[in-house]
């Protein structure tokens, strides 16, 4: 009896390590021919370079323009996320700590806002860009980004602020703080938790989305990694090399990101869905 | 009267002018970037509009009218169900074993767990780009079928109009099941460890305590699961445009690629309004009706 539930560990054990090989093969061979010279490309994916180059990496990032790319990326998904911080938390504090009439209209709005499937607004959204001149800006990206995540992280300002007790915020109100004062020196500064969580998804989000920056950002200049990538795909289609140096670039941040704030992910991406 | 009017509207604002600086901002932008399109397309659907011209006529349901009858939206109707059936069936199914099996295991746990669910942050061009190299018909995938005997199983995969959907679910249910993952195994720790070991003491096979423990258990966790893959399945663009673009023909096209190419690449921007529209119904209905479903399974009982 005992003897079978051990080996029934070790069948998991056993399954579990071939699905993560599994899992993790798709990448790391493209990780593989990223750093493979021309000449080893007929050998099989699955072994690892034999004399590892860098130049497919120099190529597209200099000749292919993903330097210019990974910077305008950079930059959207960076201000992305620190805005993100800011208005969620703001308007999560107005729902959470202070008393206004229309507050469950509000509420109402956010939920509805959490159903609507970016894919289906995508054509009236790109004529509210065109209508401000913002076509081809990174503004024109970061203001329709911010609008479509932003009741997720509202609400996941909301339930961590709900976790705070009310007398904290009472008190300070009674030492004649304003409710500005409040949301940065004594709120903000113990909501850490929530905002690493926003700032980390929002920037995932934002680095890896095409649909948006396909439409608005038509400019080569203004590219991002997204667009970048599948413009080498549609222009270079038997380059694997340079595709796969192209995917490493845009993988390599996010990946590091994941793998530094693990937790943190984790925690962002179940707490929306596990109550 | 004139003056009390006045007092009025200045205490009113002083009293809510603090209140402004933390909803106005949020607001402007959510109104005028999500709300408002959401209105729009709606609005577009019932019009000719093509999108660039000042002529803009009222056609009141014309564009619905085609739509029932365009054999294409159909086709690109049943796919978009057929598509994310198979990723609901893969990330809800497996996403739950894989939980399972990591919640039991005592051994590199956090690495296992790690390389299971990374896939989930990488973006959908970079999974098209990985997954379209490995589909090649001299790609990794066929030559590891003809090095185990079964190449009668090799195939042009995104190329072939029998397999290309299938293959292409695969590859999004790949990135994507991390996420169930995450998330069972979340609901799994939650899960009285007693009851385990009662039906371990009652002789039960962990094939059993995973029929009758965990999977009852997890119900409620399952039900935000098929929700989430349901509607993320649903609205997926990115992975099937920088692949096949719905092709070939039109074998792995989807709802919203197919209104991409009618709205934004052919200029009917009225009609591809209306497939936007079809797309919107679908994703709340299909949340809504197992929302009831749930429910009325909880008060059953």
């Amino acid at each position: 009896m005992i003897r079978r539930r051990m080996i029934g560990r070790y069948v998991v054990l056993g399954a579990l390590v071939v699905i993560a090989a599994l899992m993790t093969a798709p990448s790391l061979m493209t990780l593989f021919t990223s750093f493979k010279p021309a000449s080893e490309l007929v050998r099989p994916a699955w072994l690892p370079p034999a004399a590892p180059t860098t130049e497919h990496f120099v190529r597209v990032w200099t000749d292919g323009g993903f330097g210019r790319y990974f910077f305008n990326t950079i930059l959207i998904s960076t201000i992305d996320a620190i805005a993100m911080i800011i208005l969620a938390s703001l308007t999560a504090y107005a729902l959470v700590f202070m008393r206004f009439p229309g507050k469950v209209l509000l509420q109402i709005l956010f939920v509805a806002g959490l159903m609507i499937p970016v894919t289906a607004i995508i054509l009236p959204l790109y004529t509210t860009v065109r209508s401000l001149g913002l076509i081809n800006t990174h503004l024109g990206v970061i203001l329709p980004d911010l609008a479509l995540a932003m009741p997720v992280f509202v609400f996941m300002f909301v339930s961590y602020f709900v976790t705070i007790p009310k007398a904290l915020h009472e008190a300070a109100k009674l030492d004649g703080a304003t409710e500005l004062q409040i949301y940065r020196r004594v709120i903000m500064p113990i909501a850490m938790p929530a905002i690493v969580t926003t700032g980390l998804l929002e920037f995932l989000w934002s680095w890896n989305d095409l649909l948006l920056r396909l439409l608005l950002l038509p400019e080569e200049s203004m590219r991002t990694l997204s667009v970048g990538l599948l413009n080498y795909q549609g222009l270079q289609t038997r380059d694997i090399t340079g595709l796969s140096a192209g995917t490493v670039i845009m993988a390599i941040p996010v990946v590091l990101l994941f793998l530094v704030f693990q937790r943190q992910f984790v925690r962002g991406m179940t707490a929306g869905a596990v109550k | 009267m004139h003056h009390s009017f006045a007092n009025g509207l200045r205490a009113t604002a002083s009293r809510y002018s603090p209140l402004a600086i933390f909803l106005v901002p949020t607001l402007c932008v959510y109104l005028y970037f999500a709300i408002l399109p959401t209105i729009n397309v709606i609005g577009f659907s019932l019009t000719d509009w093509n999108g660039i011209s000042p002529v803009k006529n009222w056609v009141g349901f014309d564009n619905y009218v085609r739509l029932f009858s365009d054999r294409i939206f159909w086709e690109a109707f049943q796919n978009t169900f057929l598509w994310s059936a198979v990723i609901v069936l893969i990330n809800v199914g497996l996403g739950l074993v894989i939980a399972a099996m990591l919640s039991r295991v005592w051994r590199a746990r956090l690495l296992l767990q790690t390389l299971i669910i990374l896939p989930v942050v990488l973006s959908p061009m970079a999974v098209a780009t990985i997954w379209r190299w490995m589909y090649q018909p001299d790609g990794v995938i066929n030559r590891a079928l003809e090095g185990i005997g079964l190449e009668g199983w090799a195939r042009p995969w995104l190329g072939d109009p029998q397999v290309v959907l299938f293959a292409l679910a695969f590859a999004h249910s790949w990135s994507t099941i991390g996420l169930s993952v995450i998330i069972f195994l979340a609901g799994l720790q939650s899960v009285d460890e007693d009851l385990y070991d009662a039906a371990k003491i009652d002789g039960a096979s962990a094939l059993q305590a995973f029929r009758y423990i965990t999977v009852p258990a997890l119900r409620p966790v399952t039900a935000v699961v098929f929700i989430l893959t349901l509607t993320t399945a649903f609205r997926a663009f990115d992975l099937i445009w920088a692949t096949t673009q719905g092709g070939p023909v039109r074998f792995s096209e989807i709802l919203s690629t197919y209104m991409y190419k009618r709205g934004a690449l052919e200029n009917q921007y009225g009609y591809g309004a209306a497939i936007g529209v079809a797309l919107l119904v679908i994703v709340s209905l299909a949340t809504l009706i197992y929302l009831r479903l749930q429910t009325r399974e909880d008060s059953s009982r």
